[in-house]
């Protein structure tokens, strides 16, 4: 009986190990310096409410405005970019103590959101082509298709109005995709609060503002409901403050009577030069999450594809199981369930790169197990059979005589996983991991450049991937299988 | 002395009764061919002697040790129990020496060196002298069965069973499958338990033809018993099938 299963145990080691290891990484994150500092989300691609600049810091009226009460209240801030409904997900999960994102106050959202003193009052306009001259008012929308970014006032107010005009709405996730659409002539017209709009008009975006500003929503700073308190409280005060003294009213006319950038260059390598480094850094950001989800991925596909076909019924079980559930989940909805559901189950925060790790580990990680699984069960039955009739036991079997065998089937399949993997991790742009694709969109928010700066990331993604095959092709020619 | 003792053997699948209980002894040194139409069950019996099949019930004793028990170290017991199959199994990813050395070095029977010596010598027993670093895929079906051979003895059992070890080669190639194991038998005194068709060796070599039909032993008895005085209705219209082709 001693020498039975070694193959088993030392799975099983391995699995706990891993296990364990996720563990410490995903601790509770503790701050216990003497200043309270907050993590505060935001959506980085909504300006002039908060973007990133020329040089690629944030900056906006939310940004300059949370960083000086914050600064008047004694308190820190750390800003988690994600996107506006990802920040929701992350407050109501705990993920997050806050978030200022341009965050109109709605009855709905006071079901679920504590809100602070409104710091600006919104209204929503309507922008269509410059070019366009058909469309006057919300009267010519019949039958007519309008844009509309998801979560914003502006698609709640053009949804109250639907029925009365009668047209239909297309949503996107980023303004720069809604201006885009209605440049292209897909929709006819967008809705969007009016600062918005108007920076996007400043940014050189061919529109034009065609309606007075309608539905006035306030704007405030959102806590998940009966929490953060004294968050609330400290910026409410700080805000009062800051009126009083005059701050303000500086930052919102930096804003919002923002004159036309000029000096832009926005040329492709006009707009090439001027984020190199932030482009680089997304680069080497999506490198690493590839590099150490592939690590984790394959450690945990080889563990469920072995246990695939080991002779014990548990461990085959738990092999489909872990198959079927993380291949049948889509990866967006698998990174969000991580991200914002798993804290809300533990109570325990993740870091997004963890949650990121994470999700591709369990999605890349259950295609390897099917393909580990497959190439071993299409290793002829008689292999194994002569194996063990010598007298060698099932772990010898498996690693002299299968497994040398199997891996060669699985090796294209591996080179395959790897590509995807890399071209995966751009799905968790959407819980504000600042890889390659959420740095484009970062960027594009800022200079309305949508088609160049996809261009430059799609080129980038390219790069890298022609790269990593020619990495993997010399090292299947110099492994000789 | 009986080196294999099987008593009551059934085994099952769902609903198809394959071995309806069999009693079988092999003895020290005795060659036993087992005979039979297809289906009858005849490998099956074999492959539970090592238990490659796990028997319903009965008991299988080899050595001494009923391996049908559960928690019974059965590699121990397959060490000294060598088997050739009908396609080969050779190991794919392994050289024809390394086929023949890696159960003795993995097992810690056999220094490296020590191993290559032996494979080298086995693959002279077999007639393949010179094949020691061939690929075994530029191996023919005769040859490939007699390296298997040589990497089954290469464990020094002292019990070989041999599922229609012919079964799947050419014509011209049967000759020297056969002479091997004829020599096996007559030179080494190696105890045998053959499935086979070829009714030829059987006469020639066997000290006992057990003849399996419908799941159990119908008749078993020396060569000339079973050849020409058959008794048994089964046997009678099996061996007329085969002797009219």
């Amino acid at each position: 009986m001693k020498r039975h299963f070694p193959v088993i145990r030392w799975l099983m080691v391995l699995s706990i190990g891993l296990v364990v290891a996720l563990g410490l990484f995903s601790a509770p994150i503790k701050s216990n310096a003497a200043e309270k500092t907050y993590q505060i989300g935001t959506d980085v691609t909504f300006p002039p409410f908060e973007y990133a600049n020329d040089n690629n810091k944030y900056v906006g009226i939310d940004i300059d405005l949370m960083n000086a009460i914050a600064k008047d209240q004694g308190f820190k801030v750390n800003f988690k970019p994600t996107s506006f409904n990802g920040a929701i997900q992350a407050v109501q999960s705990g993920q997050l103590n806050g978030m200022v994102a341009g965050m109109s106050v709605t009855p709905e959202r006071k079901g679920t959101f504590d809100f602070s003193t409104a710091y600006y009052n919104s209204g929503v306009v309507m922008a269509v082509s410059q070019n366009n001259n058909d469309i006057k008012s919300l009267k010519d929308l019949k039958g007519k298709t309008i844009a509309v970014k998801t979560g914003t006032t502006g698609a709640q107010y053009a949804q109250s109005i639907q029925k009365k005009y009668g047209f239909k709405i297309s949503t996107f996730d980023d303004s720069s995709n809604v201006y885009e659409d209605v440049l292209t002539g897909n929709s006819v017209a967008c809705f969007d609060d009016e600062p918005v709009l108007k920076y996007g008009i400043n940014q050189g975006t061919k529109l034009k503002i065609v309606t007075k500003p309608a539905a006035g929503t306030p704007i405030a700073l959102g806590v998940k409901k009966g929490t953060n308190k004294d968050l609330v409280e400290k910026f409410n005060a700080g805000l009062a403050h800051l009126k009083k003294n005059g701050e303000y009213k500086k930052i919102m006319d930096k804003y919002l009577n923002a004159k036309k950038n000029t000096e832009d260059n926005h040329s492709f390598f006009g707009i090439l030069k001027q984020n190199k480094t932030f482009l680089w850094q997304g680069f080497l950001q999506t490198l690493w999450l590839t590099i150490v989800s592939i690590i984790f991925a394959t450690i945990f596909g080889v563990i469920f594809g072995l246990f695939g076909v080991l002779p014990i019924k548990f461990f085959r079980g738990l092999s489909s199981t872990v198959i079927y559930l993380f291949r049948g989940m889509p990866l967006l909805v698998l990174a969000l369930f991580i991200y914002t559901g798993i804290p809300t189950l533990t109570g325990t925060r993740i870091p997004a790169f963890i949650a990121g790790v994470i999700t591709l580990m369990l999605d890349e990680g259950a295609y390897i197990a099917a393909f580990v699984k497959g190439g071993i069960e299409s290793v002829d039955k008689g292999q194994m059979e002569a194996a063990r009739s010598l007298g060698l036991p099932f772990g010898k079997s498996m690693r002299k005589v299968i497994l040398p065998q199997g891996v060669k089937l699985m090796v294209p399949s591996f080179i395959n996983q790897f590509i995807i993997t890399l071209k995966d991790t751009s799905i968790l742009s959407i819980i504000g991991i600042l890889e390659l694709t959420q740095t484009g969109k970062i960027i594009i928010a800022r200079n309305l450049e949508g088609f160049k700066v996809w261009a430059m990331v799609a080129i980038i993604y390219l790069v890298v991937i022609t790269l990593l095959t020619w990495l993997s092709n010399w090292v299947k020619r110099r492994a000789k299988i | 002395m009986s080196k294999i003792k099987v008593t009551d053997l059934h085994k099952q699948y769902a609903d198809n009764h394959v071995l309806r209980g069999v009693d079988l002894e092999v003895k020290d040194n005795e060659v036993v061919v087992i005979i039979g139409p297809s289906g009858s069950g005849k490998s099956t019996l074999l492959r539970t002697l090592n238990k490659l099949e796990e028997p319903t019930s009965g008991s299988v004793v080899v050595h001494g040790t009923d391996i049908a028990q559960k928690g019974v170290n059965i590699d121990q017991v397959r060490e000294q129990i060598g088997m050739v199959f009908q396609h080969f199994n050779l190991f794919n990813n392994l050289s024809v020496g390394k086929n023949i050395m890696l159960a003795p070095v993995e097992l810690g029977k056999l220094s490296k060196e020590d191993a290559v010596k032996q494979a080298k010598k086995l693959l002279g027993v077999v007639g393949l002298e010179n094949k020691f670093d061939a690929s075994v895929n530029s191996l023919s079906g005769g040859q490939k069965q007699r390296v298997a051979i040589a990497r089954a003895l290469a464990m020094n059992p002292d019990i070989m069973l041999f599922d229609e070890p012919t079964s799947a080669l050419d014509p011209e190639m049967v000759g020297d499958v056969l002479n091997v194991m004829k020599k096996l038998a007559k030179e080494k005194g190696m105890t045998m338990v053959v499935v086979t068709h070829e009714m030829g060796f059987a006469k020639e070599v066997a000290d006992r033809v057990v003849f399996v039909d419908d799941g159990i032993i119908q008749e078993e008895g020396t060569p000339d018993e079973i050849f020409n005085h058959p008794k048994n209705d089964r046997l009678k219209s099996f061996l007329s099938k085969i002797l009219e082709v």
